[in-house]
């Protein structure tokens, strides 16, 4: 079973405005890398420096992937990849 | 020229000394705001008995603008109101009562605060459409549509066309409730704790023994304060915080890289080196030009006073972009600088055909440019932007302008008439306390070291407040003295450089505060308000459906409260307000509502729900459906 990727909206014109996609990877890098196979350009949106962009949160199941593993989060199948902008407020 | 008197020759006339008690808090606000502006005060009795607190602001060049305040912009209101009534009415005491699951007073002239703001504002920039060409003599703002204002955010998450907030999304767990912040150490010190970014955050917990998953649920919960005003942290982790003292938690923070910060009281603010000047000085720095720069006051392009003008905005989160918003509601076309990509808050959900709607409340007039600022090519582009433009505003990290040669002096050098606007956390001056300013300058941190969060738990008996209450008045703070640097320009040509800062807007809030500990006279205002609430009652009851906000300012109202509610007990026994609760469970609270608008008691159904206040007939005015209900002008001209 593959793992189910909740796609932002700020990313679906990537992805032909799929809400959700279903892809296969080991762990939470091969995922992108899978997905920008199919849909160039969302890898670049997603990483710099060969980690997660300061500004996007994701999510494995309901765990923030800098808390396990980052990039390397091992992926089993049927979990789902959850990718949110990263709230934040205050002035200076 | 460093001249904080930027209105003075400017005048103001009406009953600030003797207002309807209403209007007590807002009128000690404006002649706090019109004194550090340097304004000449004319104040008079009011004979209009309209229900209204009306005042004119005059310019040497031109004719009086009549600014009204007026409850609400439908005359079905509520004829009586208080600052609680109208933090009950549009969804404040919901947003704020949200992290423990109850609703509450703020427990500040809150409402009041930027009603004066809004309402000043609306004269100054008046003033600019006459001179811009426009036969404006007429502003009006209620204190709703401040109220509204400030939960602009809030009510665009409430009803977003994609899975809007409600209140049991807002509360999946009951039990998480009761882990709220601020934290709380072993020796009692209650603190806020600060990062904007996920390393330090998890190097934090891991010191103090909590696992990176249990880190990272944490760090969830820690997000959603500014969006949500939750933050359901697992209670591992405030558990683990209150086995340590302040001065351990203190250590491995400067270790880890966490900005802590203790809950301050207005006391201990006062005390800081800086804070008498920036009292004084009130909330806005202005530093103007000496030399004219010719560019004085361009024809309006349509019929609001600043159409015509432009402003360029770099600024992300709230302080800023609510700046930007306000002023492109007064007619400016505002240049909105996003990194290439755009804004990753654009995808913040609950989202609304397509954007996220608690980003799009804040952005929805502005033009967008994508460009990357940390590049020369880019940098040479928002000169080629500042140089035509009329205002530039920003809220970078301090140091950063000078880092990017996007500072004051830069963009001065090739557009001298500009107003150069920085809307910071802490910095209202360059001697900003130093202490304060290596933190972050976000809105909790700001509320904790200014004094606001203490005086909010002190009024409502939590810990705290996560509504973004200094973001959201710093924002009107900021767009306010830019208006004032636009209507100097207009007078005088020259161009300024106008400060205002989270830290600033908090003096403001407090200005009756720090006044009785300076020990200084009030300009005028026959009571001080620094309480929000003097009253006999002000309370929150639970009724047959609803809860009901109920404010008797005197003797007579709770008579009039007793007769209603056929109260056996007298009004003058000890627990008076508190025998009433059984008696509102025989009605609800819309029942309620209306009996006491006939025996004109000040009261309002608590709005718990915020997606509910697009259904009540009286805050249409204030409110456009749409794939979010956005929250429309405070200001009427005519």
């Amino acid at each position: 079973m593959p793992i189910t990727v909740s796609i932002p909206t700020i990313l679906r014109p990537l992805t032909n405005n799929q809400k959700r996609i279903e892809i296969d990877g080991f762990n939470v890098l091969e995922a992108i890398e899978q997905m920008e196979q199919q849909y160039p350009g969302v890898k670049e949106k997603l990483i710099t420096g060969g980690e997660a962009r300061r500004f996007i949160n994701i999510y494995v199941n309901d765990d923030d992937i800098r808390f396990s593993n980052g990039l390397s989060t091992r992926l089993n199948d049927g979990d789902s990849l959850t990718i949110l902008p990263a709230v934040a407020g205050g002035g200076g | 020229m460093r001249m904080n008197r930027a209105l003075a020759g400017c005048a103001i006339t009406g009953p600030l000394k003797n207002s309807v008690p209403d209007f007590d808090a807002i009128a000690s606000s404006l002649l706090y705001q019109t004194t550090a502006l340097g304004m000449k005060t004319e104040a008079h009795e009011d004979c209009s008995g309209n229900g209204a607190l009306s005042f004119e602001f005059r310019t040497p060049h031109t004719t009086p603008v009549v600014c009204e305040v007026t409850p609400w912009d439908d005359i079905s209101g509520q004829a009586s109101v208080t600052e609680n009534v109208m933090q009950a009415a549009c969804g404040l005491m919901s947003v704020h009562g949200r992290a423990d699951g109850k609703s509450r007073p703020l427990g500040l002239n809150y409402v009041s605060t930027l009603t004066a703001a809004l309402a000043l504002q609306g004269g100054v920039a008046a003033s600019i459409g006459q001179l811009r060409g426009l036969s404006v003599s007429n502003s009006t703002v209620s204190m709703a549509s401040a109220a509204l204002l400030s939960v602009g955010q809030y009510i665009a998450g409430a009803t977003a066309s994609e899975s809007p907030e409600t209140p049991e999304t807002l509360f999946p767990d009951p039990i998480s409730r009761s882990a709220c912040l601020p934290f709380v150490s072993l020796d009692g010190v209650i603190f806020e704790l600060e990062t904007l970014d996920a390393g330090p955050w998890q190097k934090f917990w891991a010191e103090i023994g909590i696992s990176s998953a249990g880190a990272g649920k944490g760090w969830k919960a820690f997000l959603l304060r500014y969006a949500k005003a939750i933050s359901p942290l697992p209670a591992e982790l405030p558990g683990a915080i209150s086995r340590l003292t302040y001065h351990r938690i203190s250590q491995i923070c400067a270790r880890t890289g966490i900005a802590i910060c203790p809950i301050r009281s207005i006391d201990d603010r006062a005390q800081d080196d800086d804070s008498r000047h920036v009292w004084r000085q009130g909330p806005w720095e202005f530093l103007f030009e000496s030399n004219r720069s010719g560019r004085g006051s361009s024809r309006a392009t349509g019929d609001l006073p600043l159409s015509g003008l432009t402003v360029v905005e770099s600024c992300r989160r709230i302080q800023g972009p609510l700046a930007g918003h306000l002023l492109s509601l007064l007619g400016a076309e505002v240049i909105r600088i996003e990194p290439p990509g755009g804004d990753p808050l654009r995808g913040m959900p609950p989202m609304a055909e397509g954007c996220s709607a608690r980003f799009d409340a804040l952005n929805r007039y502005k033009a967008v440019r994508e460009i990357d600022i940390k590049s020369s090519a880019g940098q040479a582009e928002i000169k080629e932007l500042a140089e035509h433009a009329d205002v530039f505003l920003h809220n970078w990290a301090p140091g950063k302008a000078v880092l990017l040669n996007l500072d004051h002096e830069a963009l001065t050098a090739i557009n001298p008439s500009l107003v150069y606007a920085y809307a910071g956390g802490w910095a209202t001056d360059s001697a900003a306390h130093v202490s304060s300013s290596s933190m972050p300058g976000t809105d909790f941190m700001a509320q904790a070291y200014s004094g606001v969060a203490k005086k909010i738990a002190e009024a409502s008996g939590i810990r705290g407040s996560l509504f973004t209450v200094l973001d959201v008045l710093g924002g009107v703070v900021a767009a306010q003295g830019i208006t004032i640097a636009l209507l100097n320009r207009c007078m005088n040509n020259v161009g300024a450089k106008v400060t205002s800062s989270l830290m600033s807007s908090a003096t403001l809030l407090c200005a009756d505060d720090f006044r009785n500990i300076y020990n200084l006279p009030s300009p005028g205002s026959k009571t001080s308000t620094s309480e929000t609430s003097t009253s006999l009652i002000s309370t929150i009851y639970v009724t047959k459906q609803g809860k009901i906000a109920v404010e008797c300012p005197d003797f007579k109202t709770s008579l009039r409260l007793s007769e209603a509610l056929d109260a056996a007990i007298e009004v003058e026994e000890e627990g008076f307000p508190h025998s009433l609760s059984d008696l509102f469970l025989s009605r609800t609270a819309d029942e309620w509502a209306r009996i006491f608008e006939q025996a004109q008691i000040p009261a309002a159904v608590v709005v718990e729900d915020l997606s509910d206040l697009q259904t009540i007939a009286y805050l249409q005015p204030n409110l456009s459906p749409g794939p979010y209900t956005k929250v429309n002008s405070p200001w009427r001209f005519k």
